[in-house]
Order: structure tokens, then C-alpha cells, then sequence
């Protein structure tokens, strides 16, 4: 990781997580092959790095633009990785069965979320402690395994989900597993591990204290406007 | 409550300049981020700033999966935190979706 403040001291566990993170971008999924992940990652890399961002209401995929990273991106697919990066609060129910509508399934969809707000996480962390983004691996090549979890289904996510314990955030990408195992590896190092959530309100994590983590994590998502 | 709207610190040791910081990580506008980067070190030192970008970081990405999955609010959190939400103004939200 190279930097322009290299006396920053990043706990190992976050530069780990992430780093293992990374690796399993470029690795088959459940729907999506090792490079079409990749690919995903480009794009959500160029919407966070564009200077013109289009209005929630205009399609990505419909602008004057070079073409997607990877060519086989569908559109649809396009289109969700701009808006989730830019436009999160403005996503809803209709929104959702419109992309649903266009082809993309509600499994590589929810496995396209969790890719596009993991890349979100990783290199907004990077930029803003004015680092280089990390380096992509290559991708590992084979299939996506189109694993479904038992008794996945639509319940009161607009996504299909399982039937795990947890709070509904924690349950959102279950139908995913793999994605579900990243999101945790990074909230683990970087937020508070889950066994330590609600159990312990006391402790702090390196640097802060409890009420600073909270503080920080309230405001992000005011500022995201996210009601949940 | 302050601290989260962004008004004071809230009763939280450097609760403003934490809140600064998320709003700069937010609005991504690289002179000012350097600056309120530079006053976190200086103030809560470098092992803080570190830590709190991770927490913002984490919850760029929380935020994305709860809005992008249609994450409900939960079940016994919507009658406990109705003053909250009225306080920080989040009942108009367009993501508030089947709570």
C-alpha cells in the first residue's frame, strides 16, 4: 500500500481483511465469474473516480461513455454500480423490479450489492487517507457455482433471503453466502466484530472509544440517507 | 444527537471534528479532506484518523447493502427509536422502505 502520509499506522487486521477481500473479488462467485467480479470492481473504480456523475434518474448506461470495463457487463449491471455508488438513498422497490425486469436475476443481483459496496468500503478507506487504491489481482478462472442456500426466499427484503439469525443488515446478502463471509471480514476489522455488536456497548477499538465509533458510523449513514 | 446532525460534539470527545470527517469523506472534495485529515492527526492523532475512516468506510458500505438489498428496519428498533428519527430528520428518507 503506498501513501502520501506513510506515518499512518494501519491496524494489520484492516490492511488484512482487506487485502483478503481483494482476493476473493477475483475469484469465481455464486453468479458472477472471476473476471466479470473484476469487471464489476472497474466499474464501480470509474463511477467513484468520474467527475461527471449523472443524476440518479439518468441511466449510466445510456451516456456517451467508453465502454463498460468488461465487455460482457450487461447494461442493467452497469447501471446499478452507478447508482449504488453515487445515489443509495434514492434506490427503491420499483427501482429494484426494474432492474429484475431487464434480466438480471435476483441472485447476480444481490451478489453484484454486495461486490459494488464492498469496492465502496476498500477504496473509499484509501482515499480518504490519501492512499493509491489497491492493486487488483488477476482473475482466477472457473465457473460460478450458482449455490442457492436452503429455504432462500423472498421474506421482507426485496432480495431473497435465508432464514438466519442476526439483524435484517446481516441478513441482506445471506442468499449470497461468499459476498455475506466478505462484508463480515471487513465490518469485523474495521467496525466492531459481530460477537462484540450488541453484547459489549462499553469497549472501544483501537483508537476510539465506543461512543466516537457510533458517532462516526450515525453520521455516515445520515449523510448517505440511509433510514435503516 | 448534536454530533450525528453535524450542530456540536454531542457529549462525545471531539464529536464534531468526527462528524467534519465523515462530511469530507462524503463530499470527497480532496483540499478540504486534507485539511480535516490533517486536524484529526494533530488533534486525536494518526491511529485515530485511521480508525475512524475505517468505521465511515464500513458503513459507505453497510448503508449500500441495507438501500441496495431493501433492508427493513427491525422489528422492535422502529417503536424505540421513533424520537431519534425524528430528531435527526430521517422519516422522509426515500430509503425508508416497508418500516
Amino acid at each position: 500500500m503506498t501513501t502520501s502520509e506513510p506515518e499512518l499506522d494501519i491496524r494489520p487486521e484492516i490492511d488484512a481483511a482487506q487485502r483478503a477481500v481483494l482476493a476473493r473479488w477475483a475469484s469465481p462467485g455464486a453468479w458472477w465469474t472471476g473476471a466479470e467480479r473484476l469487471g464489476i470492481v472497474a466499474e464501480t473504480r470509474r463511477a467513484l473516480a468520474a467527475s461527471d456523475v449523472p443524476p440518479p434518474w439518468v441511466a449510466a448506461s445510456t451516456l456517451a461513455r467508453p465502454a463498460p470495463a468488461v465487455a460482457s457487463l450487461p447494461a442493467a449491471a452497469v447501471d446499478v454500480v452507478w447508482r449504488l455508488t453515487h445515489h443509495p438513498g434514492t434506490l427503491t422497490a420499483d427501482w429494484y423490479a426494474s432492474v429484475i425486469d431487464r434480466g438480471l436475476g435476483p441472485g447476480p443481483y444481490t451478489e453484484l450489492v454486495g461486490l459494488v459496496a464492498q469496492v465502496n468500503c476498500v477504496d473509499r478507506f484509501a482515499e480518504a487517507l490519501g492512499l493509491a487504491p489497491l492493486d487488483l489481482p488477476e482473475p482466477v478462472s472457473g465457473e460460478p457455482n450458482r449455490a442457492v442456500p436452503d429455504e432462500v426466499a423472498v421474506r421482507r427484503h426485496w432480495v431473497p433471503t435465508a432464514p438466519v439469525k442476526g439483524p435484517n443488515v446481516l441478513r441482506a446478502l445471506s442468499a449470497v453466502p461468499f459476498e455475506n463471509e466478505s462484508r463480515a471480514m471487513l465490518s469485523d476489522a474495521q467496525y466492531v466484530p459481530a460477537a462484540a455488536l450488541l453484547g459489549d456497548l462499553e469497549s472501544g477499538r483501537g483508537a476510539l472509544t465506543r461512543p466516537q465509533i457510533e458517532l462516526v458510523a450515525a453520521r455516515t449513514s445520515v449523510r448517505n440517507e440511509c433510514f435503516y | 444527537m448534536a454530533a450525528v446532525v453535524g450542530t456540536g460534539d454531542g457529549g462525545v470527545a471531539h464529536g464534531l471534528l468526527l462528524a467534519r470527517l465523515v462530511d469530507a469523506m462524503f463530499e470527497r472534495e480532496p483540499d478540504a479532506l486534507a485539511a480535516v485529515r490533517d486536524e484529526v492527526v494533530e488533534r486525536m492523532g494518526g491511529a485515530a484518523l485511521v480508525d475512524a475512516v475505517a468505521v465511515s468506510a464500513n458503513f459507505h458500505m453497510m448503508t449500500r447493502i441495507a438501500d441496495g438489498t431493501g433492508t427493513p428496519i427491525d422489528e422492535g428498533t422502529a417503536a424505540m427509536s421513533e424520537q431519534i428519527r425524528a430528531e435527526i430528520g430521517v422519516d422522509g428518507y426515500v430509503s425508508r422502505h416497508g418500516s
